[in-house]
């Protein structure tokens, strides 16, 4: 089944700007794990951050689980967006507040105002949290704050939160580019685990090509705004990823 | 090969030349500067400052103060009338720099324009209250409340509460568009609404400076006190005025000291107090 339909999708910053994408289209399927390559610039953070409106495009159209993405506004939005984790490159947590705070700012848009006020979280999300921090190997660091943690261990902390949404997509922007190789390919086989534990599609930003492949059923190269190839991971050869990295072997 | 000759290496003279700013940069740098020059020059030169008349003051001012205002009657200043009003001011200042503060948060929030909730209506009624309670002076401040209120405390409190709008709000506004915008980017993908943004998001990154511009606000509060009373608003500044009016030179001298006096303590209290929040990261 088709989780997110993208046609045509083209976005600049400014009037006297070029545009950063091109005329975009692509499809995802509920089973796939697909991977987004592409040299710096080419558009990759600009794509993923369309999905859920982080992120304005000037046209095209965007149709997830169904919905009309870019028709959205107000509550409707935060409702599409809370079914879409997403997972970044530096992390994002509040630095300040402990791990278990953390990952429950997962469920912020399933929490009224008033009750996240006060940092009321329902006995469900509780444990909820406490379940998947052990599912990412952090029982022994609930109540530490987040800035006490190595690289790893706060992208696993990224991870649980995002999972706290419950969602049906997961946005991975440069999940692992922060992390050194090791750990890298360990973050990428936990959230391939645990994607396809849950059954939730992933579309995934990813410079280091050789992960790409390792990781992903499909990839697609973006080169300068434009989609430059979309295929199974089997089927990337040589030639289009001299294509699609034609700017930087220049 | 000696010592003496020199090695052209790898940077030969090329022949080409370079400047920093170019023609019209250099102009327009050279313009600016020979303008601010000539208008110092002008002011001055309207001023119509007379040099030995400036230079005799200093001992003009030695000797006002030796004949008329020493010695200060300290004993003026620590009867219990004198103390009751060091405190009314301190009351004044600390009841205006908190409701101040309480206000200048949402307001900040608003005119923020990183997280503010709706740039088109919020942002700019945000920016126009701050800036508003910054333009107007806060002996004018009180002079409109005094003259809507009348004379005394509450006149002092509500003119200390603008003029501390202004003055957290524009330092607090400038503290949450400084914030990194990673969480909020976070908050706002997981469905946040711009209250959950603003708290979970913003809020942790901005207490610690909020909490040490607060204890400045009241610092500099404490000082804007004493001239407020001066214009009716109570406290030590209402004694001040009224002695000066009678002319009793030296408890008029008293009070000054006492103002500098307590002046200087809560500057080096807010100080000590700031550089512990600080340490706190």
């Amino acid at each position: 089944m088709t989780v997110l339909k993208v046609r045509d999708l083209r976005i600049r910053y400014a009037d006297n700007q070029p545009e950063i994408l091109k005329g975009i289209s692509f499809d995802v399927e509920d089973s796939d794990f697909m991977a987004i390559i592409g040299p710096s610039g080419a558009g990759k953070s600009t794509l993923i951050r369309c999905i859920n409106r982080l992120v304005e495009p000037t046209s095209g159209s965007i149709e997830l689980f169904g919905q009309d993405v870019l028709a959205l506004k107000g509550t409707a939005l935060r409702q599409l967006r809370r079914n879409v984790g997403m997972i970044f490159q530096e992390f994002n947590l509040i630095n300040r507040m402990s791990v278990m705070d953390n990952v429950l700012s997962g469920r912020l848009g399933y929490t009224g105002n008033l009750r996240s006020l006060f940092r009321a979280f329902p006995q469900s999300d509780i444990s909820r949290a406490l379940a998947l921090l052990d599912r990412v190997g952090l029982s022994d660091h609930v109540n530490k704050r987040a800035d006490e943690l190595s690289g790893g261990q706060r992208q696993r902390v990224g991870i649980a939160r995002a999972l706290m949404q419950q969602p049906k997509l997961l946005l991975l922007d440069e999940p692992t580019s922060a992390l050194d190789p090791k750990i890298s390919r360990e973050v990428m086989g936990l959230i391939r685990e645990i994607a396809s534990e849950l059954r939730v599609p992933a579309l995934c930003n990813i410079h280091d090509v050789q992960l790409a492949k390792e990781s992903c059923n499909r990839i697609i190269g973006l080169q300068d705004g434009y989609k430059k190839f979309d295929g199974e991971t089997g089927t990337l050869r040589d030639r289009d990823l001299e294509e699609i990295y034609a700017m930087e072997v220049l | 090969m000696t010592m003496t000759e020199t090695n052209p290496g790898p940077a030969p003279d090329s022949g080409q030349t370079w400047s920093r700013y170019g023609a019209t940069g250099a102009a327009t740098r050279h313009a600016t500067l020979l303008a601010v020059l000539v208008f110092l020059g002008y002011s001055l030169h309207f001023l119509n400052v007379d040099l030995s008349r400036l230079l005799g003051t200093f001992s003009g001012v030695w000797r006002v103060v030796s004949d008329r205002y020493y010695p200060p009657e300290i004993a003026y200043v620590a009867n219990a009338g004198y103390l009751g009003a060091i405190l009314d001011t301190l009351q004044m200042s600390f009841l205006g720099g908190f409701i101040g503060v309480v206000c200048a948060i949402p307001l900040a929030w608003f005119s923020a324009w990183n997280v503010t909730p709706s740039r088109r209506i919020l942002f700019p009624l945000g920016r126009l209250g701050v800036i508003s309670s910054r333009a107007i002076h806060e002996t004018i401040w009180t002079i409109l409340f005094v003259s809507i209120l009348g004379f005394g405390m509450l006149a002092g409190v509500s003119a200390l509460t603008m003029f501390c709008i202004g003055f957290a709000g524009k330092l607090f506004a400038d503290e949450i568009e400084a914030v990194d915008m990673g969480p909020v980017e976070a908050m706002r993908s997981a469905g946040a609404s711009d209250l959950q943004v603003f708290v979970w998001a913003v809020v942790p990154q901005v207490r610690v400076a909020f909490t040490g511009i607060a204890i400045y606000t009241w610092d500099v509060a404490f000082r804007a006190a004493t001239v407020v009373g001066f214009f009716g608003g109570g406290g030590m500044g209402w004694y001040l005025k009224r002695n000066i009016q009678q002319l009793e030179n030296t408890k008029v001298s008293a009070i000054i000291l006492s103002i500098i006096a307590m002046v200087l303590i809560a500057e080096v209290f807010s100080g000590w107090v700031r550089a512990r929040v600080n340490r706190a990261k």
